[in-house]
C-alpha cells in the first residue's frame, strides 16, 4: 500500500571547503568550469605509496577568535565550512532547539594516530574519537540541541542529512545543521592504497578505461528546517531518504546493487514522487569498475525507461572521493544545478563503457531545467543512501 | 520557528527482546550489585570474543565477533530463529562510542600492507559482518558516540518503524576497550571506571507505548542503577538499562539517559 509523502524539509544556505575552494562558490564554479582539485598530496608523507595524489585542500582560511581551539584538521574542515555557512544564512532558533547531524567515514583519525604516537596526549586521544568533530561544531554554534555522528562509510554525509530530516519532522529539533566532512591523511590513503582502490591514473566515473578512484577532503554543511517554518529564500528542499543493507561483503558492494536499489525506491517513496519526476541523478561514481557498472544497471531498474533520458554526473574526477563529505556536496550540487539551471560534466569521461550506457553529462556542463534530483551514496560494509531534493528553481 | 516541543513523541513501539553480553556475563543476572566494587580496581572488565564457526570470521575483529553474539543473544532472549529478522523488512541501526579504536591503533602501528585489515577499521565493519551473518538488508543508520548516541539509535528506530520503512528494528551497541586501555587512561577525564567491555542488542517492533525523546536533567534512576551494575559501558549503557529493567516484560514507564562530552539525551516511555 502506498503511504503518503513524508513531510519535506526546506534547505535554507550550504557552506562548504573543498580542494576546488574555500566556500560553495568556488565548489560551484569550479564544478561548472571544470576545475581540477587534484594534485600531489604536499601534507604528508606519500612516497611509500602507490598513489600519492588526491584531492588536497592546499591551504585553509584563519578560523574566527570564537571557534573552539584545537589542531584537528578534521574539526578545522568543518568549523570553516560552518563559516561558509553562517555567512549566508543564520541558524534563527534557540541553542536547545538546534541540532547538529554530520557524516564522517574518518573521524579525527589522524588525532588517534597522534595519540598513539610518542608523547601522545589527553586532547589527541578524545580527539581520535570519530564524534569529537560534531561536538567541536556543536560548541561553534552554540547549538544545544542533538548532536549527531553518523558514520555509514562513504554514504555518511547522505545518511547525515537523512538523520536530521528525522529530527525535525518528529519536532526533535526546529533547525539542524548538518552534512559531512572527512580529511586525507596517511591512515586512510594507506588504506585505500593497500586496497588497491586508487588509480594512477585520473578518476574517470563511467569511462571504459576507468581503473579506480582517488581521494579527497572537504566539509559541507546545509542549514535544515521544516518546510512549513521556512522564511525567506531557501536553497531548495530535501524530499525523501532512504537506506539499505547490501548484507554482502564487508568492503566491496553487492555486484547487483539490491541494496542501493532498496534505498532508492524507498527515497523516492519517502518523498512522493514516482520514477517520471526524476529530472537528473547525481550520481556516486567512483570511477571503480564495479561501483559505475552497479549504479548504471540499478538505475535503468528503478528509472525503468526513462532511465536512458535522465541525465546522470559524478563529480569526483575533479574533487575525488570526499568520502564522508562527498553526499552532501553532492545534494548541494543538485539543488545550485536546479537554481542555476546548469549540469556540471563529469570530469574525466572521455570514452564511453558499453556496460555504462546512460546520458552522462559529459564532456561539458550542459545547460538544464530541472526540479526534482536523485543523489545516491555507497560506502564500505554495505551501506547504501539515496537523498531525493527538489531545486529552487528560477 | 514552531513553538519549541518539550519533547519529541513518537508513535508506540515496543522492546521485543534484549540480548546482554558483558565483561560480567550474559544477561542482567550476570551483573554484580556494584561494580566498582566487583572490579577490584581493575580498570577494565574484558568481554571474550566468542567462538564461532566458519572460515568467514578468520579476518573479522573482536568487535565484529561481539556484534553477532549480541544478535544471537537477542534471539534467545526473545525466543526467536535467525529466519525471523532475515530480509529487508529489518533495519539495523548499530552504536558505539569506541569499538573501532582497537583496529584503528593495530592499523597504524602495521608495518606495512593491511589491505584486509584497513575495512575493519572503520566502524561500519561491525554492523556489516552482521548483516552478513543474519542476512539484515533493511534500512541501515550508524551513530558514534556515548550513551547520547545509543538514546539517540533507539529514538532513530522508532522513526524508522514510523515512516513503515520496516516492520522491525535491531538496535546493536558494542563497546571495547582492552587493547586501549593505555589510551582511555590517558582519556579519563571522558571516562569514569570501571570500563566494562559490553555487546548489547534490542529488539523493536511497533506498537505499544510512545516514547518521547527528550533531554533530562540529570540521570534517571534506571540509567543510575545501570551505572552502578554493569559500570561504564558508554554506548550500551541504555541497553544495559533497557535489560535491567526487563527488557520486554518491563511494566513500568521507562526512562533510559546519558551523558557523553556534556551533553544529555534521554528516552521515555510511559508506564503501561
Amino acid at each position: 500500500m502506498a503511504r503518503p509523502a513524508a513531510e519535506p524539509i526546506a534547505i535554507l544556505g550550504a557552506g562548504a571547503v573543498t580542494p576546488l575552494g574555500a566556500d560553495v562558490d568556488a565548489f560551484w564554479s569550479g564544478l561548472v568550469t571544470g576545475a581540477d582539485g587534484i594534485s600531489r598530496i604536499e601534507r604528508f608523507f606519500v612516497d611509500d605509496l602507490r598513489v600519492g595524489r588526491g584531492g588536497e585542500i592546499k591551504k585553509l582560511r584563519a578560523l574566527r577568535p570564537e571557534a573552539p581551539r584545537g589542531d584537528c584538521r578534521a574539526s578545522r574542515l568543518l568549523l570553516q565550512a560552518a563559516e561558509d555557512l553562517l555567512a549566508r544564512v543564520a541558524p534563527g532558533a534557540a541553542p536547545d532547539r538546534i541540532a547538529v547531524a554530520v557524516g564522517t567515514a574518518l573521524g579525527g583519525v589522524e588525532q588517534l594516530e597522534r595519540a598513539v604516537g610518542a608523547g601522545g596526549r589527553l586532547r589527541h586521544a578524545a580527539g581520535g574519537l570519530y564524534e569529537a568533530p560534531a561536538h567541536a561544531l556543536a560548541r561553534r554554534l552554540g547549538a544545544r540541541g542533538p548532536v549527531l555522528t553518523v558514520s555509514t562509510a562513504c554514504a555518511s554525509g547522505a545518511s547525515a542529512l537523512g538523520a536530521a530530516a528525522e529530527l525535525l519532522r518528529a519536532g526533535a529539533a526546529d533547525v539542524v545543521v548538518a552534512g559531512g566532512y572527512d580529511i586525507l591523511c596517511r591512515f586512510v590513503l594507506r588504506g585505500f592504497d593497500a586496497l588497491r582502490s586508487l588509480t594512477r591514473d585520473r578518476v574517470r566515473p563511467f569511462d571504459r578505461r576507468r581503473s579506480g578512484l582517488l581521494l579527497g577532503e572537504a566539509a559541507a554543511l546545509v542549514l535544515m528546517t521544516r518546510e512549513r517554518d521556512a522564511r525567506g529564500p531557501r536553497l531548495g528542499r530535501l524530499l525523501g531518504h532512504a537506506s539499505g543493507s547490501d548484507g554482502a561483503h564487508i568492503a566491496a558492494p553487492d555486484p547487483e546493487g539490491r541494496g542501493l536499489e532498496l534505498a532508492l525506491r524507498a527515497a523516492l517513496a519517502d518523498a512522493g514522487v514516482g520514477p517520471d519526476d526524476v529530472d537528473f541523478v547525481s550520481a556516486h561514481g567512483t570511477g571503480t569498475p564495479l561501483n559505475d557498472r552497479i549504479e548504471t544497471e540499478v538505475l535503468k531498474r528503478v528509472l525503468g525507461p526513462r532511465a536512458w533520458t535522465v541525465p546522470v554526473n559524478s563529480i569526483k574526477g575533479g574533487l575525488g572521493h570526499t568520502m564522508g563529505a562527498a553526499a552532501t556536496l553532492e545534494a548541494i550540487m543538485c539543488l545550485l544545478a536546479a537554481r542555476e539551471g546548469v549540469l556540471p560534466a563529469t570530469l574525466g569521461l572521455e570514452e564511453r563503457d558499453p556496460a555504462c550506457d546512460l546520458d552522462y553529462v559529459a564532456p561539458a556542463a550542459r545547460p538544464a531545467h530541472l526540479r526534482v534530483s536523485v543523489s545516491t551514496s555507497l560506502g564500505f560494509g554495505g551501506c547504501n543512501a539515496a537523498l531525493v531534493l527538489e531545486g529552487a528553481t528560477p | 520557528m514552531s513553538a519549541p516541543a518539550a519533547r519529541a513523541a513518537t508513535m508506540g513501539t515496543r522492546v521485543a527482546g534484549v540480548g546482554l553480553l558483558t565483561g560480567w556475563g550474559e544477561g542482567p543476572g550476570a551483573l554484580p550489585a556494584d561494580a566498582a566494587r566487583a572490579a577490584g580496581g581493575r580498570a577494565v572488565i574484558a568481554l571474550a570474543p566468542p567462538a564461532l564457526d566458519g572460515g568467514r570470521f578468520r579476518r573479522a575483529t573482536r568487535e565484529c565477533l561481539l556484534g553477532i553474539a549480541a544478535v544471537e543473544a537477542l534471539l534467545r532472549d526473545a525466543g526467536l530463529r535467525r529466519e525471523a529478522i532475515r530480509g529487508p523488512a529489518t533495519a539495523l541501526v548499530y552504536v558505539t562510542a569506541a569499538a573501532y579504536a582497537a583496529a584503528n591503533v593495530a592499523f597504524v602501528g602495521a608495518a606495512a600492507g593491511g589491505a584486509l585489515h584497513f575495512p575493519y577499521t572503520a566502524p561500519s565493519a561491525v554492523p556489516a559482518e552482521v548483516a552478513i551473518e543474519f542476512g539484515l538488508t533493511g534500512p541501515y543508520l550508524i551513530l558514534l558516540g556515548g550513551a547520547p548516541a545509543a538514546i539517540d539509535a533507539l529514538w532513530q528506530a522508532t522513526r524508522l518503524l514510523e515512516r513503515a520503512g520496516c516492520e522491525r528494528a535491531l538496535v546493536l551497541a558494542v563497546e571495547t576497550f582492552a587493547e586501549c586501555a593505555g589510551l582511555w587512561a590517558r582519556g579519563r577525564r571522558l571516562v569514569r571506571g570501571p570500563l566494562v567491555e559490553a555487546a548489547a542488542c534490542a529488539l523493536l517492533l511497533p506498537g505499544g507505548r510512545p516514547a518521547a525523546y527528550a533531554a533530562a536533567p540529570g540521570p534517571t534512576p534506571l540509567e543510575a542503577l545501570a551505572r552502578r551494575r554493569a559500570g561504564e559501558t558508554l554506548a550500551c549503557a541504555p541497553l544495559v538499562a533497557l535489560a535491567l529493567a526487563g527488557g520486554a516484560r518491563a511494566r513500568g514507564p521507562l526512562a533510559l539517559g546519558g551523558e557523553w562530552r556534556g551533553r544529555r539525551a534521554g528516552l521515555t516511555w510511559a508506564g503501561r
